[in-house]
């Protein structure tokens, strides 16, 4: 019986049973789920503590966000007057429905988390160098789009909390200059928050934002194999280069009898040796169905604990105190609020500096930074490389203030955004009775 | 080859176990937490209760599952009735039963407010689509429209009964008075009385020396000042302290204090609470001539405040 | 030993995220079950017997005339019992616009393709005087729901 099934499985998704090395490599290209990988991958790509294998957990939040998020699309309905109710329906009344919401929600904040820290790996790990400075723009690109679904995906419960951060996003979107108003208007279809924003952020979330994040990390994934794998792999190579090793006794070298000792083939060695590589299947296919159940396993967890936040229906004519943005956002309101210069009648907005220019040119500079790098070749690959202690100081520091930043925009900001201190007592917000 | 792979095999076997084993426990722990619901045990509860005071056959005819009162043109989901499954059986279960199974007191108005017309929420408040009791009262953070309940009117020095009658005010808003409703009866007394629309507006009519009322009661509590008030920020407490003393809670008010005793500011902030702007349609909104008919021996029916008249001294 | 304890293990880990899976799948679909229903109750009430003329009259919310005779009352349904379009009163037969099936008064089929006759709700008068109709109920062709003496102008 297990034969048989096991038997059909080989025949349906195998052409044939490998018996050697070579077969099985090839095995790995005419299998449909292994043709993804490469045959080999170096060993050095494997390591946990190379990569945390952080761009898998990344891609299993997208597969996980996109599965729950098309149960989901099945019980919502994105009209301001049924919108709040069919979310109250998921929370009590749909069979498994809080789950399928909490494991959305938690799986959609921690891709913006992960997708970062991602980002932040492979700075630190000087793995943009080269052709491989495309991929790290389609990665910001990545990022930047994932903020965006998550943040469309923010105003579709059309709760206080909703609606509001909404307002404050987009408003920060308006102070840009030229383009903002319309981009604005765009997004809201309309001055105002209403129907129209609600359909608009619902079909950029369900379906072209996805469909673009899915198209690019296609080409993300297909731009790392073409870049030769991971950036460890480079350090590697860097080490073959530097360590000539002893003359294998083969005839080629013999032939001759006048090249003893090491060859010139041997010293600029750029391929990877046979040793420092693993087939892909099973090795690497393991590691990625191991990271992908931790990843389901903790958002599952999560969303079992911690029931996503819903307040009350969105009501445009009270604001809640504080509103604040998704946290992701909490730093751009942060300096926004702190941010407005004047110089005597001249005022520039704090939405403007902190908004708009602040982080745009810390896009920029992210996006820009392969072609501003000027650390040796030998950095690359390796974490904290000491000759790029001052890049990676400099992206320490921006991603701590960043941070800190969240921080206090989440945990201190109380009452008319001013700080309150942890045991600090904030005053009570007054209720009906 | 084999031994190559034995050690990511190796590092990487026992991981993949353990989680497997985990994601298997975490399913099951979904499945387990949507079985054990909170209104399980009452409806496995009430058909035997049922079933003892002699309804078999309804007993027997009981499904378990989520019930609800669905009347979409107030905006009515109310599922209290998941667990509050004694609510329409007064007639046959005494009343001594407990909570949450008890039946739902009858008398003149509940024949005229029938449950499926109104649901739960348009007199009680709290969120209706709640199956947990955590979220049935309050609804989440941020929720503005608590549940009424004995300990939330006894704070306010009132009982559930007149507490009640601000909601019944959704409806009654125009009656002159209606029998039963004897808080917002005395506060219909009083604003006339006191000819309080010399200042405010109130549906189009009245003074603009204050503020308009007709939506007081949609106001947002955190508008209001509180600084100069005793006791809880409530928008109630409030209400009942400005209409007593309006100097003292807002010290720079034309308002005069009118000194009223604790009761009159209670009713008349009842009243003040109930005005919100609400979409009831036709149908639900009692003829005020109707109620005027049923108050027979009426203690009003004098005085409609004239425009321009002059303030009643203090 | 090792490989034989390794294989077992392969065995339960791989079987449990198979036994999850399905589970996760089972879950998925029983949530599209719905457990609240956003339909019209069953049993609802109509207007007050006296609110209705003589004779056939179409309640289109509830999809179903009331048929009123003097003092004796009795509703049938307006649905069609072949395809479930609303049937029409046609001063002697309710005839159907779909499909051409035809019906007598009572409800009966004369021709067409309905393999059954209109169903005949079960009506009594709620205890505030209005007609409460059971649509779950199908009661026989001989039903009637007398008023007894009032209502008479």
């Amino acid at each position: 019986m297990g034969g048989k099934i096991k038997a059909i499985w080989r025949k349906t998704s195998w052409a044939w049973s490998p018996e050697s090395d070579r077969e099985s490599s090839e095995a790995i290209v005419k299998n449909f789920w292994l043709h993804w990988f490469p045959a080999k991958v170096a060993r050095a790509s494997m390591d946990w503590n190379y990569s945390f294998w952080l761009g898998t957990a990344s891609a299993s939040l997208l597969l996980i966000l996109t599965v729950t998020g098309v149960m989901l699309m099945f019980f919502y309905v994105p009209s301001t007057e049924r919108a709040y109710g069919s979310i109250k329906d998921l929370q009590y009344a749909v069979s498994f429905g809080r789950i399928l919401r909490n494991q959305h929600r938690w799986a959609a904040e921690g891709m913006v988390a992960v997708v970062y820290i991602h980002m932040a790996r492979v700075f630190f790990t000087g793995a943009y160098r080269g052709d491989r400075a495309i991929n790290w723009v389609v990665g910001v690109v990545l990022f930047l789009a994932t903020l965006f679904l998550s943040f469309t995906g923010y105003l579709l419960p059309w709760d206080q909390l909703a609606f509001w951060a909404i307002t404050v996003g987009t408003s920060i979107a308006k102070q840009a200059p030229f383009v903002g108003p319309t981009i604005q208007f765009l997004l809201l279809g309309g001055h105002e928050i209403g129907q129209q924003t609600l359909l608009r952020f619902y079909v950029l979330h369900v379906f072209f934002l996805p469909v673009f994040v899915w198209v690019l990390f296609a080409y993300h994934m297909w731009r790392v194999r073409k870049d030769g794998g991971l950036a460890a792999v480079e350090r590697v190579r860097n080490a073959r280069v530097m360590v000539p090793k002893a003359t294998p006794k083969t005839k080629s070298y013999s032939l001759f009898g006048i090249t003893p000792g090491t060859s010139v083939q041997v010293m600029s060695s750029t391929g990877l040796e046979e040793s420092d590589q693993v087939f892909s299947s099973p090795n690497m296919s393991r590691r990625i169905a191991l990271v992908f159940l931790v990843v389901f396993n903790l958002t599952l967890l999560a969303a079992i604990l911690f029931n996503a936040p819903l307040e009350g229906l969105a009501n445009p004519s009270v604001t809640p105190n504080p509103a604040k943005a998704p946290w992701y956002f909490v730093w751009l309101q942060e300096l926004v609020a702190s941010t407005t210069v004047r110089f005597g009648d001249f005022t520039v907005s704090g939405a403007l500096l902190g908004g708009i220019l602040l982080p745009g040119f810390l896009l920029g500079v992210l996006t820009l930074w392969p072609w501003l790098d000027r650390s040796p070749q030998r950095a690359e690959g390796r974490w904290l490389a000491p000759e790029r202690k001052r890049q990676n100081a400099t992206f320490a520091v921006a991603t701590l203030a960043i941070i800190i930043l969240i921080m206090v925009g989440v945990y201190l900001r109380g009452p008319y955004w001013r700080i309150y201190w942890p045991g600090q007592a904030r005053p009570e917000t007054p209720r009906l009775y | 080859m084999a031994d190559k792979n034995e050690s990511f095999e190796t590092k990487d076997f026992g991981w993949l176990v353990a989680m497997s084993l985990l994601f298997l426990a975490l399913v099951a722990v979904c499945f387990w937490l949507e079985f054990r619901t909170e209104w399980g045990p009452y409806q496995r509860q009430f058909p035997q209760l049922l079933g003892h005071y002699g309804k078999g056959q309804e007993a027997r005819d009981f499904r378990p599952g989520i019930q609800q009162i669905w009347i979409p043109k107030i905006g009515v989901t109310d599922r209290c009735i998941t667990c509050h499954l004694g609510y329409e059986w007064s007639s046959v279960l005494p009343a001594t039963i407990t909570e949450p199974l008890k039946p739902h007191p009858t008398n003149d108005w509940m024949t005229k407010h029938e449950f499926a017309k109104f649901g739960c929420t348009p007199c009680h408040g709290g969120d209706g689509a709640a199956t947990t009791v955590v979220g049935a009262p309050h609804g989440g953070r941020g929720w503005e429209d608590p549940m009424l309940s004995n300990a939330l009117a006894e704070q306010n020095g009132l009982t559930m009964n007149e507490m009640i009658q601000m909601r019944c005010n959704f409806c009654h808003r125009h009656d002159a008075a209606t029998p039963g409703m004897d808080e917002i009866n005395l506060a219909k007394v009083l604003f006339k009385k006191k000819k309080c629309l010399l200042c405010h507006v109130v549906e189009a009519r009245g003074g603009a020396t204050g503020p308009e009322l007709t939506y007081e009661g949609d106001r947002n509590p955190e508008l209001l000042n509180f600084a100069h008030l005793t006791g809880e920020h409530t928008m109630f407490n409030w209400n009942v302290q400005h209409l007593t003393k309006a100097s003292a809670v807002s010290p720079n008010t034309t308002m005069p204090d009118f000194n009223f005793k604790p009761e009159e500011s209670r009713a008349l902030t009842l009243m003040l609470m109930s005005w919100r702007r609400l979409t009831y349609p036709p149908e639900y909104i009692p003829d005020p001539e109707v109620a005027a008919a049923a108050m027979q021996p009426s203690p009003t029916s004098t005085a409609t405040p004239t425009p321009g008249a002059t303030p009643v001294a203090h | 030993m090792d490989r034989d304890r390794r294989k077992i293990l392969r065995y339960i880990g791989k079987g449990s995220v198979l036994a999850a899976f399905l589970a996760q799948i089972g879950a998925a679909g029983r949530a599209f079950f719905p457990n609240v229903l956003y339909e019209p109750p069953s049993r609802f009430k109509l207007k007050k017997p006296d609110d209705y003329p003589d004779g056939y009259t179409l309640d289109e919310a509830h999809r179903l005339y009331v048929i009123r005779q003097k003092d004796a009352f009795h509703v049938i349904s307006a649905i069609c019992t072949h395809l479930g379009c609303n049937v029409q009163w046609r001063d002697t037969e309710f005839d159907c616009p779909c499909h051409g099936s035809r019906f007598r008064p009572d409800g009966t089929v004369i021709s067409g393709p309905a393999p059954r006759p209109l169903d005949w709700f079960a009506t009594t008068v709620s205890p505030d005087g209005y007609l409460d109709v059971d649509s779950a109920s199908d009661v026989a062709r001989n039903f009637r729901l007398v008023i007894g003496g009032k209502g008479k102008a």
